[in-house]
């Protein structure tokens, strides 16, 4: 018998934190044109922020912090070191932030091994749901998860900074034109990004286990999330990351554990074969 | 990346006006001597002393280039990146050892249906990503060996899991094993060199010619009245056939098995892209030379015992890393590649020695004073170079006329 009540709230927690891993990984790509294959890593960073931060003894909480700075600051390194200068190469940058995932996941490999790491949880506790025992820690992350993006959308529709990311993203040249620097904004984008991808890093560390390549399958549904929403879209983002999210959790779930990432794939190729633009895409000559 | 054109002197177009180097003058170039020299180096390897195991060692290499120009004909030339090259190699190998091993079909004929199938697998990648812009192919690559590998392991009855299968039957037998390692070793070895010539020859073609210039402009392409998918998708599938037959003369040798680790894992799509990328993307020859060295190097790291000092890590363990680490270095500061640089500086190196005697680098014309010292880099510059000289001397004679 297929628990519903449970795939119902996994899915509501996988998912929401997929959006917060696939925003980042959207924005990127909107504001700046590039495919940052080091988003992944940055969640691996995340979590392994917060796991070293906590077992020195500081305490969950400036874990939490770790969990934000370090990610951050790692996404923003790679922005100036990597994005901004070779902005002309789209490739180019494809291959470093992709080498540069290689290179952190090997440095966690070697320095921790492949053991599996917990992370303790923000908050103690169950509460009873719809007849499951859940971990408030895992409430806090959903919470947690729409917080962020509410006041994302806020930060985006409302504030200057904000409205500047859009117009960036909607035409590079005319945001220049009206004296935008898209160098700054670019670099925006990169740190929100590291933010919102280290605190899923967090999440998924004490949901499920932080571990050196725990970033690759976060990044490869980040791939069809975007694919699905629509490259460049943060709605569609959000929509596609709760599609996926749940599609994943009921074929492992329902189906088969062994199928994990597979649905995921069938709605990527469907999509491309479909409506290549995704559910909120622009056209596709914009892109 | 690669924009200049690096084939030095022309090949295809031998001799079309008086001042050109003839074909076989054209062979004696520096550069094609040191390849020569190359090529008779690694025929007369097993002669050399050197040891079975290091031969065997060099056949895994031998097809690990192979592999390597197989992703440099989509990846270097038309800059579509595929991140999961593995798949190919992967199918044609897995399809020509399950023939093998579950129907006993030999080896002559399950490894063409290996890259027939490995094509087929590029047709149903490469046609859907391939026909929309940006970032979709490599999306798509960097997930399909991943969900590949998820259908080995669900059918892992089959397909043998994550273990991978035995070993299927050997491509040469004979009662020696050394003979065994030296007759594969030659058929690795001519199986590289006759894919590297006609890869080159292809891309010495028309059809590199529009390859790399949907590389530099899609746009321009596609306003030419040219189909840019289909020749993406021709080159992909090309690509994919390539990779298969790595794939599957791979194991068919004593070096390789249908393992996972070994032909489908996220590690060979990324080591292959880093050992083209090591030798120079859209070059062939670099990539191919490339994987030769990577492969042949991370073994001889993964068997040291040494410790990296300071940070008392094992160089085996750390083999990917420095690898990431040197690719990363070379994208940076070295976008072309070790081999296209290589070439550049002999020339610079030879033509210091010469005397101010230059070579082409325009892959037509023979040199000469027109474009020598100009910052002329790709040959339309260069011409319009020799058009804007061409036109000044007219003007000096003419003015010169009238001054009589």
């Amino acid at each position: 018998m297929v628990d519903v009540a449970n795939i119902l709230i996994n899915g509501v927690v996988i998912s929401s934190l997929y959006a917060l891993v696939a925003i980042g990984f959207t924005m990127i790509f909107g504001v700046g044109g590039t495919i940052n294959l080091a988003h992944g890593a940055v969640i691996t960073i995340g979590a392994f922020a917060a796991y070293y931060v906590t077992t020195a003894g500081f305490g969950i909480w400036a874990g939490v912090f770790a969990a934000i700075a370090v990610p951050a600051l790692f996404s923003v390194l790679l922005y100036k070191g990597f994005a901004e200068r070779r902005s002309d190469n789209v490739i180019v940058v494809m291959i470093l932030t992709l080498l540069a995932s290689i290179v952190v996941e090997e440095v966690i490999r070697i320095v921790e091994g492949s053991q599996p790491r917990a992370i303790p949880t923000l908050v103690a506790g169950n509460t009873e749901i719809l007849g499951n025992a859940v971990q408030n820690n895992l409430l806090v992350a959903v919470v947690l998860s729409w917080v962020l993006i509410g006041g994302l959308f806020a930060f985006i529709n409302y504030t200057s900074t904000g409205k500047a990311i859009l117009a960036t993203s909607m035409s590079p040249r005319g945001a220049a034109l009206v004296g935008i620097e898209s160098d700054r904004i670019n670099l925006y984008t990169w740190a929100i990004a590291g933010v919102l991808a280290g605190l899923a890093g967090l999440f998924l560390g004490s949901y499920q286990t932080a571990n050196w390549a725990m970033g690759r399958e976060p990044l490869i549904l980040s791939f069809s999330i975007v694919v699905l929403g629509g490259l460049g879209s943060i709605r569609g983002s959000l929509v596609a990351a709760y599609v996926i999210g749940f599609l994943e959790v009921i074929t492992t779930s329902a189906i088969d554990p062994r199928l994990s990432g597979l649905a995921g794939l069938v709605i990527l190729v469907l999509v491309l074969l479909v409506r290549p633009e995704g559910l909120f895409g622009r056209e596709l000559a914009e892109a | 990346m690669a924009d200049e054109n690096l084939s030095g002197e022309t090949v295809e177009n031998p001799s079309a006006t008086t001042d050109e180097p003839s074909l076989f003058a054209s062979l004696l170039a520096p550069r094609y001597l040191v390849g020569l020299l190359g090529v008779v180096v690694f025929a007369l390897l097993p002669f050399l002393g050197v040891s079975t195991t290091q031969l065997l060692v060099l056949i895994g290499a031998l097809y690990f280039g192979l592999f390597a120009m197989s992703w440099d004909t989509v990846s270097g030339y038309t800059g579509e990146i595929s991140f999961g090259h593995a798949i190919f190699f992967a199918v044609g190998g897995y399809t020509s050892a399950l023939l093998n091993l579950g129907h006993g079909v030999p080896p002559t004929l399950s490894i063409p249906a290996g890259v027939v199938l490995a094509a087929v697998a590029g047709v149903l990648i490469g046609v859907p990503a391939l026909r929309l812009r940006g970032p979709y192919l490599s999306l798509v690559t960097l997930v399909a060996p991943l969900i590949l590998l998820q259908t080995f392991i669900v059918y892992g009855g089959i397909f043998g899991g994550e273990l991978g299968l035995s070993s299927p039957a050997s491509l040469v037998t004979a009662d020696e094993f050394e003979l065994v390692v030296v007759a594969n070793y030659y058929i690795a070895l001519g199986l590289f060199l006759a894919v590297m010539l006609a890869l080159l020859l292809l891309m010495r073609s028309g059809l590199g010619s529009v390859l790399t210039a949907i590389r530099e402009d899609e746009d321009a392409v596609a306003a030419a009245g040219l189909d840019v998918a289909k020749f993406k998708v021709f080159a992909f599938v090309l690509s994919a056939a390539v990779g298969g037959l790595a794939g599957a003369m791979f194991v068919h040798t004593p070096v390789g098995s249908p393992q996972p680790s070994q032909l489908l894992g996220l590690i060979v799509s990324i080591e292959v892209l880093i050992a083209a990328i090591l030798g120079g993307m859209g070059t062939i020859v670099g990539a191919g030379l490339g994987g030769v060295f990577f492969y042949f190097t991370n073994d001889l790291l993964n068997q040291q015992d040494a410790t990296i000092p300071l940070v008392d890590v094992g160089v085996n363990e750390a083999s990917l890393l420095l690898f990431a680490l040197l690719a990363m270095v070379i994208v940076y500061f070295l976008p072309q590649g070790i081999f296209p640089s290589a070439i550049r500086a002999g020339r610079r190196g030879l033509r210091r020695a010469r005397g101010g005697e230059t070579v082409a680098t325009d892959g037509g014309r023979g040199p000469d004073e027109a474009t020598e010292g100009s910052d002329a880099t790709n040959p339309i510059e260069q011409t319009a170079e020799r058009y804007r000289r061409a036109l000044d001397a007219l003007n000096d004679r003419f003015d010169g006329g009238e001054n009589e």
